[in-house]
């Protein structure tokens, strides 16, 4: 324990987080219960994945998104994973602004392609390419089948969508209605426009408290070219039992700007039971962007922004979604409205024989 | 100076919790118990029922928390997901157990 207080207070606070995750982890190992035996269950490799299309119509000007999200799940064994999503994202608009005929080009992107290693039942190592843990939007809510309103946080870009190198994650129950969940990770530099990420080392540490369903994040990461900075994110999210209500934020301070997001989501069947209200959603959102002076990423907002707004979801079945939003957003760059309307399907199968 | 305070505050959170958490399976709820003391094959219609509800409650605990609990997959498939999300979704050991046998039962 020395040691760590020694390492934080000399500024070595990356070595002092890996050594505390380290001790965490080694010290609560007795805590593990008796769960069941689920060792030796068989597995199947799977593609699975999301796909949408989504009309957005920003300021007047419509663009066509079409996305399909495959992710291919490979496990070996009892203890690795390799696992891979790849986006290809069409964004179609009118050749010259408002009318004309739709034109456009498919991005490819490489999302995370990543070996895991589950050491132990406290420890995951992973070595590739990963969806970077900084708060939770990028790594957990970011599919276009998961999130609630398709249009992206204002703050996403802060999150920085992927990195290269070493993560080490895991988590484990501390206490009686407490769950810790850490993740340490160093990313190296690539220009590789497909496999871009940033020279960087950083951490999460995540407290999830069961039976409230309440989860509590926070974010550190230090850049380790350029300027050096260090960047700073928190996030929460609330399902209380009584309602079928969710409530997300998230708040994050980089070089490139500062910004939060608050989102509730709330589920009809809290007032009817009725097929038409059980299977609707309502979700709100309100954000703000605000500026740094001498701010390089061309991905955040100009100038502060603030933006409300409201969607709709109606699940015709597990996966499949027709979505619908509006948002108004004010800047001193010009006010805009902004309306969403599509359809997001959840796909998944078998590569082997049937799954059972 | 902000991240050395941070520093210096996950550092006794992760103490406080490796070391508390020495105790937490004496802690837990009597359902949790119920459910925890089935040993590692179960044997009875009891501690099957006691998995199950154990397993069912943290299913919609752990995969609730991003998008609508999905429907069962075929077995060999729901392994493959509970370890994807093992990974992913911040998912404990004691807790993928738990919802794999619950899936795949």
């Amino acid at each position: 324990m020395t040691v760590i207080f020694k390492a934080a207070r000399c500024g070595g606070w990356v070595t002092a987080l890996c050594l505390s995750l380290v001790m965490s982890v080694l010290l609560s190992a007795p805590a593990l219960a008796q769960a069941p035996d689920v060792s030796g269950t068989a597995t199947v490799p799977v593609v699975t994945g999301g796909a949408a299309f989504v009309p957005i119509v920003q300021g007047g000007q419509t663009t066509l998104v079409s996305i399909i999200s495959p992710v291919v799940l490979v496990p070996l064994g009892d203890k690795w994973l390799i696992e891979s999503r790849a986006a290809f994202e069409g964004d179609f608009v009118r050749r010259d602004g408002t009318t004309g005929p739709f034109s456009g080009e498919i991005q490819k992107s490489l999302e995370y392609l990543q070996l895991d290693y589950i050491a132990n039942p406290h420890l995951t190592a992973t070595v590739g390419r990963f969806l970077t843990p900084f708060s939770m939007y990028n790594e957990r809510l970011y599919p276009v089948w998961i999130r609630d309103l398709q249009a992206d946080p204002l703050i996403l870009p802060l999150e920085q969508s992927s990195s290269n190198g070493l993560m080490l994650r895991g988590g484990f129950p501390a206490a009686h209605d407490l769950n810790l969940n850490y993740a340490a990770y160093f990313s190296t530099l690539s220009s590789n426009e497909t496999l871009a990420s940033e020279r960087l080392v950083g951490g999460r540490i995540v407290a999830f408290f069961p039976n409230q369903r309440l989860e509590i994040g926070f974010s550190l990461e230090h850049l380790l070219q350029d300027t050096n900075a260090n960047r700073f994110g928190t996030h929460f999210e609330w399902q209380p039992r009584a309602l079928p209500l969710d409530i997300r934020s998230e708040y994050a301070d980089t070089e490139s700007g500062r910004g939060y997001w608050i989102e509730p989501a709330l589920r009809l069947s809290a007032l009817s039971h009725a097929r038409v209200f059980a299977h609707t959603q309502v979700v709100g959102r309100f954000q703000q962007f605000f500026t740094k002076p001498g701010a390089t990423n061309g991905d955040v907002p100009g100038a502060d922004t603030k933006e409300p707004e409201i969607g709709l979801n109606y699940y015709f079945m597990d996966g499949l979604r027709a979505t619908a939003s509006y948002g108004r957003q004010l800047s001193s760059e010009g006010n805009a409205n902004i309306w969403t309307s599509g359809i997001t399907y959840r796909f998944a199968f078998p590569l082997g024989r049937g799954g059972y | 100076m902000v991240m050395r305070i941070l520093a210096v505050v996950l550092v006794l959170a992760a103490i406080v919790a490796a070391e508390s958490g020495n105790n937490a399976s004496g802690n837990k709820s009597t359902e949790s118990n119920a459910a925890t003391s089935a040993n590692v094959v179960p044997s009875s219609t009891a501690q099957n029922a006691a998995i199950r509800v154990e397993g069912e409650k943290r299913f919609r605990t752990n995969c609730g928390r991003c998008h609508m609990a999905p429907h069962k997959f075929p077995p060999r498939m729901m392994a493959t997901f509970v370890r994807h999300m093992r990974v992913r979704a911040l998912i404990t050991d004691e807790d993928m157990r738990y919802i794999l046998a619950y899936m795949t039962e």
